[in-house]
């Protein structure tokens, strides 16, 4: 973590609040402590808020999985998260800046470690090298690390990790409400949520926060019994031999739900494909194909690169945006565009705030460090990766990527200098006074595959698959 | 001697730090090189006479060499260099070489497992740490498939030897053994969790660990009382913890043997020691002997044996011990 800048508005006291389900929860008890934001627990889609009463407090929203990076890296004194996504922070760097303040009366989601029925913690490290899907990687290192599996390999997914025990991993570390509805075992607690009030630690040591710090610290209080799980280590057990595997016969699909499963469904009714349990609106995590040959599962576009790289699926149905992502990270990854589904259109690129009277990328940073020639740039982006990469081409010099996972339009200006970021027809960001400045990429929907076509008949699946829907794409378009 | 320069070590390290280095990291300036490099051709050469070939093993190592128990604790685990590497989609983790050791017995059980082999390494391990160095360098030796009895001496007198000669004089030797704490471990009845659990407490600095176990053991009080709060400095002292030890632990009889074996090493040598016995060092590999030496108030070689690492990473079961100097360290207690 990058040491703590300055905020960027001077001395104003700023509060980071969840937005998502912990939004109406929040804003009661903020409420009930006469803390009361206007306009934040109605849901409004502004980013910014006043509080009532208390001059000098400015509120922003995000995501509950940004507020503690924003807490550490000084730009919010205080804000109102996830245990979970505080650990997932402070598990990997201890010495950051964030001061866990109390505990709320606010329940939270228990991470627990789940595998497939019947399946123990022994048996799965015991039994070869151990697949873990989490989207909580440092909090699963570090119980992974104390329960002493001798040898694991850990899957960062975007989501659903429970969707992968027990064909795509061994071991999914995921909310406990997932798990069960997913029928999976649970095995062992891996970290006890709640929902806490957290403090930048040199804003409090510093700054005159009284006037925030009053209401919020007579929010109701909970068990301060939460945090990670240390478990007991498996004793004896040796470091694991590769799994003894046989050659897959029957060919995978993953094909996407979420905002990407409309076009999917589209892209594959053009072809005169259709899924038993996957229709638009609606999707079972195994639809049925017809074929016995063909076996079909949903999962989230975003993960679907690396399982193809992993070797567990023969196609994959996602957007390009997100095959970009994945090979930014792993440019030696065997996964391919197979062909483009032509539908789901929207750019991919470097915003910033409309005020800033530039041409172009390059005269926007020369206007950013006209006082300060090693202002670090900062970029957000739910794009990590991709953000990373524009970063390095530009040459932005010093420059921070900032992970978000959304309420991205509200970073820019206050909290970032860029955000990498997609628009379909422009109109969201301009609410936001925002506008795209760069274009990094066109991103579509498409088909992704391995970069080697698989031998025999998952192989012949795999051309006449690809055949249809490059043709009913290319006939919708015409 | 070692060379001299306008530039002194304190100098080179006044250099402003205007944060384009990053943290934990420094520059080795020319007066420094020189130091640098004084200290590793004596260190060579002292090795090379002992037998000792170099070797150097790569910066990147995968994660799992060092996950299995045994290998590193999970608090040492927690101060890591790791990442994915860019073909890391598989989700197999890299690290930047945390412990030389471990790398060296994976080299050994991948190139002469079975054989005895005695090498030597000059290269850096990475580690954080919130305040100083993280990126250390190290000048080290090990020996693999010798007997304890015989290989333990070698390296301490080969350690002493090799401070010798780079004229650091006035050296003290700490001795420990890491079976005599797990043997009164079992003998208190604690299971294999909390024997691993209580002797990562020890590595973590935990110093109440031995008097927990008098409390809770009072039958073994007198022995425990002597291992952990009585330093010996003679062979004798060996023989009173063997009095007072094995009719409560007898599983302790080996590393007695072992650490009077080594105790008689030193003292036919004339180099003055501190039998330690109720301490753990460092790492969670060390299976026997383990010892440091000091100067000036600085800790300047520290090592010991570790019969099972090979296995536990990997490779065939042999036995190995070996020690590591920390280059920078050695150039301050010169300075």
């Amino acid at each position: 973590m990058s040491p703590a800048q300055a905020p960027v508005e001077a001395r104003a006291i700023r509060v980071a609040l969840p937005r998502g389900d912990l939004r109406a929860p929040v804003a009661e008890r903020l409420r009930a402590a006469n803390f009361i934001v206007q306009g934040y627990g109605e849901g409004s889609r502004s980013y910014r808020f006043e509080v009532d009463g208390i001059p000098g407090v400015q509120v922003r929203v995000f995501s509950d999985g940004d507020i503690p990076i924003q807490v550490a890296l000084g730009h919010y004194d205080f804000g109102i998260a996830s245990r979970m996504w505080i650990d997932e922070l402070l598990v990997r760097f201890p010495h950051d800046s964030i001061v866990p303040l109390r505990r709320l009366d606010i329940e939270g989601e228990t991470l627990v470690a789940a595998a497939a029925p019947g399946a123990t913690l022994e048996g799965l490290a015991a039994g070869g090298v151990m697949r873990v899907a989490t989207e909580y990687p440092n909090i699963a290192q570090h119980y992974l690390t104390r329960l002493r599996v001798p040898d694991y390999r850990l899957y960062e997914v975007w989501a659903q990790a429970e969707a992968w025990p027990p064909e795509d991993a061994e071991l999914a570390i995921a909310p406990a409400s997932a798990a069960r509805r997913e029928g999976l075992d649970i095995l062992g607690e891996v970290h006890r949520g709640g929902v806490w009030l957290i403090a930048n630690r040199a804003a409090l040591a510093s700054r005159d926060l009284s006037a925030a710090l009053g209401p919020l610290v007579s929010l109701p209080g909970g068990s301060e019994q939460a945090g990670v799980v240390v478990p007991a280590p498996l004793v004896g057990v040796q470091r694991a031999v590769p799994r003894a595997g046989k050659p897959r016969e029957a060919f995978r699909i993953a094909v996407p739900d979420g905002h990407a499963q409309r076009h999917t469904v589209a892209s594959l009714a053009q072809a005169g494909i259709a899924f038993g349990g996957y229709e638009e609106g609606s999707a079972v995590r195994h639809p049925i194909s017809g074929d016995p040959e063909v076996v079909v599962k949903v999962m989230r576009p975003q993960d679907m690169p690396r399982a193809v790289a992993l070797g567990h699926f023969d196609l994959a149905m996602t957007g390009r945006d997100w095959l970009r992502t994945f090979t930014a990270s792993f440019p030696a990854a065997p996964v391919v565009e197979l062909c483009d589904l032509k539908r789901s259109k929207y750019r991919m690129g470097a915003v910033i705030t409309e005020d800033l009277p530039v041409e172009s990328i390059e005269e926007a940073v020369a206007l950013w460090r006209k006082d300060d020639p090693d202002r670090p740039i900062r970029v957000a982006s739910e794009y990590a990766s991709l953000a990373d990469e524009y970063a390095r081409s530009r040459h932005l010099h010093q420059y921070r990527v900032i992970p978000i996972s959304g309420a991205s339009e509200g970073f820019v200006p206050e909290d970032a200098e860029i955000l990498i970021e997609g628009t379909e027809t422009g109109s969201t960001l301009r609410a936001n006074r925002l506008r795209m400045i760069d274009v990094i990429m066109e991103s579509t929907n498409c088909v992704i595959g391995a970069a080697e076509r698989p031998p025999g008949r998952r192989g012949e699946l795999r051309d006449r698959f690809v055949e249809r829907l490059a043709a009913a794409a290319e006939a919708a378009e015409s | 001697m070692p060379p001299t320069d306008s530039l002194t070590a304190m100098e080179a390290d006044a250099m402003p730090d205007r944060g384009l280095r990053s943290s934990g990291m420094r520059d080795l300036g020319p007066a420094e090189m020189a130091r640098f490099r004084h200290i590793e051709r004596t260190f060579l050469e002292a090795a090379a006479a002992g037998g000792y070939r170099e070797i150097r093993t790569p910066t990147i190592e995968p994660l799992h060499l060092f996950t299995a128990a045994g290998t590193l604790s999970p608090q040492a685990l927690d101060r890591v260099y790791s990442f994915l590497d860019w073909d890391g989609w598989s989700g197999e983790r890299v690290v930047l070489r945390p412990d030389a050791t471990v790398a060296v017995a994976r080299w050994y059980g991948e190139q002469s497992a079975g054989t005895e082999q005695r090498v030597a390494y000059v290269q850096p391990v990475y580690r954080f740490a919130p305040e100083g160095d993280r990126e250390v360098w190290q000048c080290g030796v090990e020996l693999f498939g010798a007997a304890a009895a015989t290989a333990d001496a070698e390296l301490l007198l080969l350690a002493h030897d090799t401070l010798s000669a780079l004229g650091i004089e006035q050296v003290t030797c700490d001795l420990a053994h890491a079976g005599l704490v797990r043997a009164a471990f079992a003998a208190a009845g604690l299971s294999a969790t909390e024997q691993l659990d209580a002797y990562d407490r020890m590595l973590d600095g935990d110093a109440g660990v031995t008097a927990d176990l008098v409390a809770t053991h009072p039958r073994g009080a007198a022995g425990l009382r002597l291992l952990s709060e009585v330093d010996g400095t003679t062979v004798g002292y060996v023989a009173n913890l063997r009095a007072a030890m094995l009719p409560v632990v007898p599983g302790a009889a080996g590393a007695l043997d072992e650490l009077a074996s080594a105790a008689g090493a030193l003292e036919a040598a004339g180099v003055p020691f501190h039998v330690r016995a109720g301490t753990a060092r460092s790492f969670e590999y060390y299976s026997g002997l383990t010892f440091s030496f000091s100067a000036a108030g600085r800790e300047c070689v520290s090592g010991g044996r570790y019969d099972g690492l090979a296995e536990t990473i990997g490779g065939l079961a042999a036995p190995g011990c070996g020690w590591a100097a920390d280059i920078l360290g050695l150039a301050g207690v010169l300075s």
